[in-house]
Order: structure tokens, then sequence, then C-alpha cells
């Protein structure tokens, strides 16, 4: 899968955790997801399972570090750098 | 513009662009002096001197030979933050189990040297060593955590001591986390700094206010005897009872308007202390140019359990988060949802929050008394099941929440659920205040609230 197509892929995913009241579409891909208010510190874990489940991106090895899910793009980045 | 307006701008200052101009203009010699890599050096050497300072501190009393028990004791200490450092930068050729589990080693190796020193009492130099353990243990962790992640290699151990043992701060909790996180809100320029250290100021200024304000609660709430106001105020002060105070009368009874005044006061006086203390840390950080977040940002307005916790008290919440919850959250029930995120926050407020308030116990660390120990902590045993409990069901609420779940409105609304959380949070302190009363006197003063006993 290619990365356009990765990320069409999370932004599908990122609308079923989004919070309600707050447009994903106006959201950068370089901007952070917490603090633009799209999702909250919680949904990152919904990620980290999006991620495990998806790409099959094993956490336990390697901890998890909010930062790098931060945005559209460190979600990408990662996806690059430890998907199997 | 409005009251509200002007108070805002003030309080947003810092970023204001023409006081951060001023700011610069003044302070260019000190961001040209002092760039990174100068201050990181800086706070390295004042590391060193705090951790002579400390092992002089932590040296028995009666200890008859300082000036040779002390330097052996410190060498002792920078050789193990040091053995840290090389066990991170070589991280990959650690052996597997190790790598797998970075933390349970380090933490075996703790209990390892702790045993040490139990079997040695009259050492003072292990004495001092195992007083000072409890304060690097957590940073070597996020130093192991940095080396995992392969961020530690091709660093120096200076890039590192400054945070091992800071100058900053004094509590177990590592305030500003680690190399990762201290690294990734450093400021690189001028204009950087400026804005880092106009928001140390600020939040120094804060520290003060709130230092002030518990000062004058203390004359004017408490009415403290010894408080040169208590006498100037006469009978123009409340004094409602410190719950330190109730719980150790030991169940003699108490007015029910009296005895919630207390609880909720004490709360408020808590969220002060934590207040003023971390903006002190976080304020100096910033003077550094390390621009990181708050420890204590608003909590009283917190709508939810969640909420409260994140705003309380930051630094250790990631504490029990980097070091507790992800990792039982990457490895334990995958397969069900709800279950893995109640284990992970279980893993967190509970066992964590346990453990860590364990190694706080010098009747354990120093002389390896598990009775003493489990006696002092027995209490927040129920704190930290009640702390779980109410941050996991604040947790699925949340998510319900962004599923869509509608919330009610309004100010009413609003305050409902603050004064609901301001509840939770100043009963169950009943367990984990450090008051000499047992287990059963504190039960017995909760039920007293509720009129039963």
């Amino acid at each position: 899968m290619d990365r356009a197509r990765r990320l069409e892929h999370l932004l599908a995913f990122l609308r079923t955790i989004q919070r309600p009241d707050r447009p994903l579409d106006g959201v950068g891909e370089d901007e952070s997801l917490v603090a633009s208010g799209l999702i909250d510190s919680l949904a990152l874990l919904q990620i980290v399972a999006y991620l495990e489940e998806t790409y099959g991106i094993d956490f336990s090895a390697r901890g998890v570090e909010p930062e790098e899910l931060r945005s559209m793009r460190s979600i990408l980045d990662l996806i690059e750098r430890d998907a199997r | 513009m409005s009251a509200s307006g002007s108070l805002r701008r003030l309080s947003q200052l810092h970023e204001d662009e023409a006081v951060v101009a001023w700011w610069q203009a003044r302070t260019r010699w000190l961001a040209i002096h002092l760039d990174a890599e100068r201050r990181r050096v800086l706070l390295s050497l004042a590391a060193l001197v705090a951790a002579a300072i400390a092992v002089v501190k932590a040296l028995p009393r009666g200890t008859t030979t300082p000036w040779l028990v002390a330097p052996v004791a410190f060498a002792i200490v920078v050789a193990l933050l040091y053995a840290c450092y090389r066990a991170a930068v070589r991280f990959a050729t650690l052996p597997p189990a190790v790598r797998r589990r970075p933390q349970m080693a380090l933490h075996a190796i703790f209990w390892c040297i702790l045993a040490v020193v139990w079997l040695v009492p009259s050492s003072a130099v292990l004495v001092a060593v195992g007083t000072i353990l409890p304060f690097i243990l957590w940073r070597c962790g996020y130093l192991l955590k940095t080396g995992q992640r392969g961020k530690a290699a091709g660093t120096r151990f200076v890039d590192h001591l400054f945070y091992l043992h800071p100058t900053w701060g004094d509590a177990n909790v590592p305030i500003g986390k680690g190399f990762d996180y201290l690294t990734r809100h450093e400021a690189h320029t001028p204009d950087a700094f400026a804005r880092a250290q106009l928001a140390g100021i600020k939040l120094l200024v804060l520290a003060l206010l709130w230092s002030g304000v518990q000062w004058l609660m203390a004359a004017l709430v408490y009415g403290e005897a010894r408080h040169p106001l208590t006498r100037a105020l006469g009978d123009h002060v409340l004094h409602v009872p410190h719950l330190e105070e109730l719980l150790e009368r030991r169940g003699t009874p108490v007015p029910m308007l009296v005895a919630w005044g207390s609880l909720y006061v004490e709360l408020f006086r808590e969220v002060l202390k934590h207040a003023a203390h971390g903006h002190l840390t976080v304020g100096a950080l910033r003077l550094f140019g390390f621009n990181v977040f708050r420890n204590t940002y608003k909590p009283l307005l917190a709508e939810s359990i969640v909420e409260f916790w994140n705003r309380y008290y930051y630094y250790f919440k990631e504490l029990l988060v980097d070091f507790f919850f992800f990792p039982t959250f990457v490895r334990r029930f995958k397969t069900a949802p709800r279950l893995r995120m109640i284990a992970a926050t279980f893993a967190a407020a509970f066992v964590g929050n346990m453990y860590y308030h364990a190694l706080n116990q010098d009747s354990l660390i120093l002389h390896g008394d598990v009775d003493a120990a489990w006696r002092a902590l027995r209490p927040r045993l129920l704190y930290c099941l009640l702390l779980a409990i109410g941050i996991s069901v604040s947790m699925l609420r949340e998510q319900r929440r962004r599923g869509g779940a509608t919330v009610p409105r309004g100010g009413i609304a609003r305050g409902l659920r603050i004064a609901g959380v301001w509840t939770f949070f100043a009963v169950i302190h009943i367990w984990s205040i450090g008051a000499n009363a047992s287990f059963t006197h504190r039960t017995r003063f909760f039920l007293m609230l509720l009129g039963l006993a």
C-alpha cells in the first residue's frame, strides 16, 4: 500500500474515533490531532490498536511514544518504518 | 477592552510579540553566550553539585568520617548513572532478556543493591547510596526508554546527566521526564529561548502567588496559632480543622459540616501545594530553555475524573502511564478492548501507584522493614483501588461520549460535574493523606461523613 492509500485508510479510521463536534477536513497532515481538538488522549489508545491490527506493528517490543502518534504525518512515518 | 479580556492578555503576556521582542533585546547576550549546548553543560555541572549535596544529606546521623564516606558514596552514585547511560547507548548489544524487559532489569538491579544495603546496615556509604536510589531510579528508567528507541546512540553522558540527578525539584517523580521529552521541548533559537524564559517567569510568579494563598489560608481558614496573621485577625478566622488532625482524633465525633468543610478545603490546599511546587520546578526548567508542560493545570475545573488526574500531577501521571499503563496495554488482552483498557488502568493507578509509594518508604528502602512499610501503605491500598476504579469508569464514559453520547451542557450541569470530581478526589484523599491514623480510623471517618458512624 502506498502512502496516499495509507493516508486515505487512516482518515477513514480517524473519522470513526474523532470527537463528533470537530470536523476532520480542516486538520492538516502535520497538525497535532490532540491539540486540534479532533481526538483526545484516550483516542491515542485506539490508534495504537488500529496500528497493531492493520499494520501488525508490535508496540510491546518498541514501546508507545505518544509523540509518534501526534499527527497524521507522524503516524504515516511510523507505519512506513515499522509496518510488517 | 473588558476586564476578562485584560486579564487574559495579562496571563498571556509571555506570548505577546512586543514583550517577547523586548525580552529578547535585553537578554541577547544571554542567548548568545548560553546556547542549548552550554546550558546542558552548565546544568550537568550543577547536577554533580546537587548529587554531592544529596549524598552529604543522605549520610546517616553520627557518621564520623563524612570526608571519606561522602566522596565514595558520590562516586558510586555517579558510577551507577554512568552504567545506566552506557546500557542505553549500547542498548542493541544488551542480553535479549534485558532488551525485552529493560525496566524489569533496572528494578531487579535496584532491589539487589538494596539487598546489599540491608545486609550491611552499618555502612554509611551504602545507606547514603540507598537513600538516593529512589530519586534516580525513574530517571534512569526514562534513559533506558531512550536507549530502547535507539535515540541514545551517539549521545554523550553530559547530554543525560542534567536530568538524571537534576538540580530542579526534589521529588522522586521526574518532572520534565527524560531525554526524549526534554530535548523535544528544548529551545534552539534566541526567539524560542526568550519565549521559554518568559513562560518560566510567569510560572514562577504563579508559584509565588499560590504559596501566598497557602500562607493566607493557614491564618484565614485554618486559624493556625503560630501564624502571625491569626492573632491580628482575632475572631475573623474560620478555624477549619486540618483533615490530618481530624483523622488523628481517631473516632472523636466531629460535626458533619465541619468534616466535609475540612475535606474540601484540604483538596484545595493540596492542589495549591502541588501547583506551587510544580510551577517552581517547571518554571526553572523553562528558564533554561526547556519549554515543557506544566505539572498542574487548572485541575479544579476538570469535569471528569480522568481529566482531573491528567491535570493535577501531570508528571506523576506520565510516570504511571509510561512505566505501567502502556507496557500493560500493548501486552495484555489485545482482543478485548475494554478489558485491555481497564487492566492497563489498574496496572498504572493501582499497582504502579502502590509500587511508587512503596519506594518512598525509608523503612523499606533502608532497612527492608516490610511490616512498617505495609502499615504505612495499607490505607493507600484503598485509595489506589478507588482511584483505579474511578479512572476506568471515567475513561469508559469519555469513550462513550466521543462515540456520540450527549453530555448535558449549561452552567448548572457543568457545575455539578465539577462538584462530583471534587467530591471524589476529596473523599479518596482520606486514605492517602499522610496522617498518623490507621486504615480503620480513616474508614470510620468516611462513614461519619455519611452519618453512618
